[in-house]
């Protein structure tokens, strides 16, 4: 008699790869394929819909078809990991990056990883963002080694392609302005976040986006700013705070004195 | 904006309520329809932003019951702690009058199936579902209804009939059945059951919610029908037939119109819990359940 393990086990197989003979040995009697094919097709249909309503722009850019056959390759290879379907996806664009009927398509992968940032900050946990007051405590020399916890709903992302023009034009269906794209404009530094309007993305500057990048990674203010010259910190910081792109703050510990009678 | 009307884990009451999907948040926010409660999948509000705000404004109004679909009370090699967390933290926020899972799973290997699929019906699924009822009442500290499934296959070493096993899962945990009587139908055609005789068994002070949703009908390569549970229509008549047999054994009890698939204007789903409520109006009146309304 199969253990409870072993017969799921087998229906996983049935349903990620087709392989339905374990578990068509299982059940009671002879059991016609296309009873257990329901099950196939509502697992790839939930996850392909998942799918489409997290990357609808790269949907456009292939078609329904081509979208749905390569949503069927991905979900059979890479199933989600967790109950919480807002987490599923993250791993599709770079899927689409090395998926050999896609490759023509230069900038899909970029599409799709923007559309991945949009559905992260969509869905990213609220979190009260850090207000300016609370940093009033902080003496003026201490202040350059504030650290920031950026908001969850903050994405920065470094495309080879102008991706954000493209999606914004499909989005608007707007084929004036996606006849002008120009490809080789070279990379783009967008960053993607969460307002109380809505999700905004936006285009910043190399430096801008290196310094809130850093920021973001936990960097002090003067770290962040090592390599970054003629840049209005100050403004940056005081659009970033406004617009609640952190969520909590701590400051590393000064440098170090050394006191020789310490060392053992 | 007025005050909360409704209190904290406001009980949901013995009447119709309905499914709320995200397409219909803006309507119900705009219209405050005369439902007297709604359930939510509570998966969909794991994450932060807009459909938490909605929620949270719709709740003012009317009592939510939160019914999850991934906490995989079957699965042999456990259930995810993140996920019963994730669950924790949503009836935190939503503080919801029920809370209802699956006589199902869909989680093996840590790969998540997006499906409820079937138990064979064995002492040792029993044990696994038992246990995993336990550790999440004692985790949410609180008592979950177990909804019955709705299969298409059957398994060859299954020995206990599906309503024993539902009985005996409320038995051993103390938990609620959610009794879905559109589940019973599908099931009960797929495998030659008889659907009143699995109401007949349920123990009836366990029956702590019904559902009720649209099926349709497949004929498969070998000519045989088959019943699919694809939530995308009305209400069946049999269904109907079905439940008010079910209240007239269960009593008034809390009763959600689900729709899922080709979901259809707000309308259309209060016309059925309007349906609903008149029937709840004509049965016995002296159940518990009764009382509580």
């Amino acid at each position: 008699m199969p253990t409870l393990l072993k017969m799921q086990e087998a229906m996983q197989a049935s349903l990620l790869h087709r392989d339905s003979q374990t578990v068509s040995a299982m059940l009671a009697g002879h059991v016609p394929a296309d009873r257990l094919d329901i099950y196939r097709n509502t697992f790839i249909l939930t996850l392909t819909k998942t799918l489409r309503l997290c990357f609808p722009v790269t949907q456009k850019l292939v078609g329904e078809e081509f979208f749905a056959g390569a949503a069927q390759i991905f979900v059979g290879e890479r199933p989600p990991r967790a109950a919480w379907l807002d987490l599923y996806g993250d791993e599709f664009p770079e899927f689409l990056r090395s998926f050999p009927p896609a490759t023509s398509i230069a900038y899909l992968g970029d599409v799709a990883e923007l559309e991945w940032a949009v559905n992260s900050a969509l869905h990213a946990a609220d979190v009260a963002p850090l207000e300016v007051v609370e940093l009033g405590a902080i003496e003026a020399e201490d202040q350059a080694r504030i650290c920031f916890v950026p908001h969850p709903s903050v994405r920065l992302l470094r495309l080879d392609y102008p991706a954000d023009v493209i999606w914004r034009a499909i989005l608007a269906s707007d084929d004036d302005a996606l006849g002008k794209v120009d490809l080789g404009r070279g990379p783009r530094n967008v960053m993607v976040e969460r307002r109380l309007t809505g999700v905004e993305v936006e285009c910043l500057d190399q430096q801008a986006w290196s310094f809130l990048a850093k920021l973001c990674d936990g960097s002090s203010i003067e770290a962040a700013l090592v390599d970054i010259s003629e840049f209005d910190y100050v403004a940056a910081l005081a659009e970033h705070l406004a617009l609640g792109r952190f969520a909590s703050f701590s400051l590393v510990p000064p440098p170090m004195a050394i006191d020789p009678g310490k060392i053992i | 904006m007025p005050g909360p009307n409704v209190s904290a884990a406001d009980p949901i009451p013995a009447r119709a309520g309905i499914g709320l999907r995200f397409q219909h948040h803006q309507a119900v926010l705009d219209t405050v329809p005369d439902v007297a409660w709604m359930e939510v999948h509570t998966e969909n509000y794991m994450g932060g932003g807009t459909p938490l705000r909605y929620l949270d404004a719709i709740r003012r109004n009317t009592p939510i019951s939160l019914h999850g679909v991934g906490l995989s009370l079957g699965s042999a090699e456990g259930i995810d702690p993140a996920h019963l967390e994730r669950i924790q933290k949503v009836a935190e926020r939503v503080e919801p009058g029920l809370m209802s899972e699956h006589i199902a799973w869909n989680v093996v290997d840590g790969t998540y199936l997006a499906d409820l699929l079937p138990l064979p019906m064995t002492e040792e699924a029993l044990e696994v579902v038992c246990r995993h009822v336990d550790q999440t009442q004692s985790y949410l500290k609180r008592r979950i209804l177990v909804e019955n499934p709705s299969t298409y296959i059957a398994f060859g070493n299954s020995i206990i009939p599906e309503w024993e096993f539902m009985a005996a899962v409320a038995a051993r945990t103390g938990c609620g059945i959610l009794c879905d009587v559109n589940n019973i139908c599908v099931s009960a055609h797929n495998h030659g059951w008889d659907a009143l005789a699995y109401i007949a068994a349920l123990p009836p002070e366990a029956v702590g919610e019904i559902h009720l949703a649209g099926h349709s009908v497949k004929t498969l390569a070998d000519g045989t029908l088959l019943r699919i549970d694809d939530h995308g229509s009305r209400v069946s008549d049999e269904v109907w037939s079905l439940y008010r047999q079910a209240i007239a054994r269960f009593g008034a009890v809390p009763t959600l119109i689900e729709w899922d698939n080709e979901v259809p204007p707000l309308e259309v789903l209060l016309d059925e819990a309007f349906h609903a409520d008149h029937l709840i109006g004509k049965s016995p009146k002296d159940s518990a359940h009764a009382d509580a309304a």
